[in-house]
């Protein structure tokens, strides 16, 4: 596994360093309609980074920017230091959906994007096998989509996205649709991963204690228009334990997001 | 990880079984309770053999076209090979211009109204034009047959290749797939059974196309066969050939079942573990 690991951190960046930065960054789709405006941040490499906020926030937008899917209108966005003008090899994207393809197993699926890249090594194959193994997916790796619960859909969605060999990963509510036990355990997994991988994370989502039990910082977000209202950091150390959710340190930190973000959420 | 479990939530097999002997019980019960009431009537002299004679007399003119005479076996593979050939021709054309569809929106603008115009026509009324443009011989009816076929498998394609999964198209976008990888590794797949479902409506809709045009004009072939036996007040003969063009339908939609069980495994449970199997026995790293 630890060849593995190797793999996906072979970037050239050090901890701490920016990997991501935006300067009054906004994107309208129509004069009328600013999904996101003037947002400006910083993200340090292997930071992870929860964007929170309600629907029409331009948390999704937003992550897209970083993701290349979608042209800014105004303002800079670099990754890396070099301002994003499509999809990149370094950034790698995971949603809401698990989107497998049907007709391929697990595996097949997992190997989708080494398959884009050119032809499929032996390498390839083992990394695949072992980022399966790695999302507890062991003996399933010939079993197709429509055999495997939702969970465990997501969970090969989530190799597949390591085997993209990306150190930035863009998350778009990835467990939103499942239920809250398979999410919560999926949560501390994809902690530890990440922290394993040190890759930098953007994790999109509308749960708060979820944006914070995950984050190292949580940008908090408000809609109509699109805003970047408040950067909160997250001091507790990572990995951590679901119980962290009972003490009174996050609870207050809920509160503060909660207090942004106005009464009603 | 022992809390993830397989999902087996296959719909009790053993259930639609258990019923599946009553069921078909019932199918040959109702089956007798028809044809046998037909046949009395026939043996209590209540049927008119020139409207409709009895279930026997069928089956002696079947089994006499088929296997005594075997008048019909060159009639039957000539209207076969048409819609065949009408089959291949039609898809061929509905499904390239439906590909050229999907890739220029220009041509799919323009050329949507005419195909659309075309479906709307009826095209056996289509039939008098086709036989005076290609004779009176065999190409007439594999042109017809193509007419009336073409339209499913065009329409099935374009959408099929169009409503591609707009998040699975950001997908393939984030991992930078070029447009060669996203046709035949996403948008051609999702797009199969639809593909499918618009041969089989195409593969019927061509022997409807051929034996119309062999009632129109031919010297050979079962429809031309199925109107010289009706002409001839031999009502057991044009029935006993209607059911031979059924068997051929059958044999049609029985080809094109087979070809969806093979190409669209991942829609069918039992398929799939097989297939999964095998993709694990070959896998090799």
């Amino acid at each position: 596994m630890a060849a593995v690991a190797q793999a996906v951190a072979s970037s050239k960046v050090a901890v701490g360093d920016t990997v991501i930065q935006a300067n009054n960054l906004t994107k309208a789709f129509s004069e009328s309609v600013v999904a996101l405006e003037n947002a400006s941040f910083k993200i340090k490499k292997g930071d992870f980074v929860s964007l929170v906020g309600p629907s029409g926030c331009g948390k999704s937008t937003l992550l897209r920017l970083v993701a290349g899917l979608i042209k800014k209108t105004s303002g800079n966005l670099t990754v890396h230091g070099k301002e994003v003008t499509e999809p990149r090899a370094d950034t790698g994207m995971m949603f809401q959906r698990p989107i497998l393809l049907e007709w391929r197993t697990s595996v097949e699926n997992v190997l989708l994007p080494s398959e884009l890249l050119g032809k499929v090594t032996n390498e390839d194959k083992r990394r695949a096998m072992g980022f399966l193994e790695m999302v507890g997916l062991k003996d399933f790796e010939f079993t197709f989509p429509r055999q495997l619960s939702g969970g465990m859909q997501q969970r090969v969605a989530l190799a597949r996205l390591l085997q993209t060999g990306a150190d930035i990963l863009l998350l778009d509510e990835p467990f939103g649709a499942l239920d809250e036990f398979t999410r919560e355990r999926l949560n501390v997994e994809l902690m530890r991963i990440v922290s394993q991988f040190k890759t930098t994370t953007l994790f999109v989502t509308h749960n708060i204690q979820e944006a914070i039990f995950l984050a190292d910082q949580v940008h908090v977000m408000t809609p109509r228009p699109g805003r970047l209202a408040k950067i909160i950091d997250v001091p507790f150390a990572r990995p951590r334990e679901i119980s962290l959710q009972l003490t009174p340190e996050f609870n207050k930190l809920v509160a503060e997001v909660r207090d942004v973000l106005g009464g009603d959420h | 990880m022992t809390s993830i479990a397989s999902d087996s939530s296959n719909i009790g097999p053993a259930e639609l079984q258990d019923t599946g002997f009553k069921r078909l019980g019932l199918h040959i019960l109702i089956f007798i309770i028809i044809i046998g009431s037909w046949e009395l009537a026939g043996v209590f002299n209540q049927l008119n053999d020139l409207l409709l004679p009895a279930p026997s007399k069928i089956i002696v003119k079947f089994v006499d076209l088929w296997f005594i005479k075997g008048t019909i076996w060159w009639h039957f593979f000539v209207t076969m090979f048409e819609a065949t050939a009408g089959f291949f021709i039609g898809v061929g054309i509905g499904m390239s211009l439906a590909i050229a569809a999907v890739i220029s929106p220009i041509f799919r603008r323009y050329i949507s109204p005419y195909a659309i115009a075309f479906n709307v026509t009826p095209g056996i009324a289509v039939t008098p034009l086709i036989i005076a443009w290609f004779g009176f011989g065999w190409s007439s009816k594999i042109a017809m047959a193509t007419l009336v076929c073409f339209f499913p498998p065009f329409i099935n394609t374009l959408t099929g290749l169009l409503y591609t999964d707009e998040d699975a198209t950001e997908l393939f976008k984030s991992m930078r797939a070029n447009k060669n990888q996203y046709f035949w590794k996403l948008q051609l797949p999702s797009a199969m059974p639809l593909i499918i479902a618009g041969f089989k409506i195409a593969l019927t809709g061509a022997l409807i196309g051929a034996v119309v045009a062999e009632f129109f004009s031919a010297s050979e072939g079962i429809g031309i066969l199925m109107q010289r036996t009706s002409f001839k007040l031999d009502i057991a003969g044009s029935i006993a050939t209607l059911l031979s063009m059924s068997l051929m339908g059958l044999l049609f939609f029985s080809i094109m079942e087979v070809l969806d069980y093979k190409v669209i495994f991942w829609k069918r449970d039992a398929r799939m573990q097989q297939i999964s199997k095998k993709r694990k026995a070959a896998w090799r790293m």
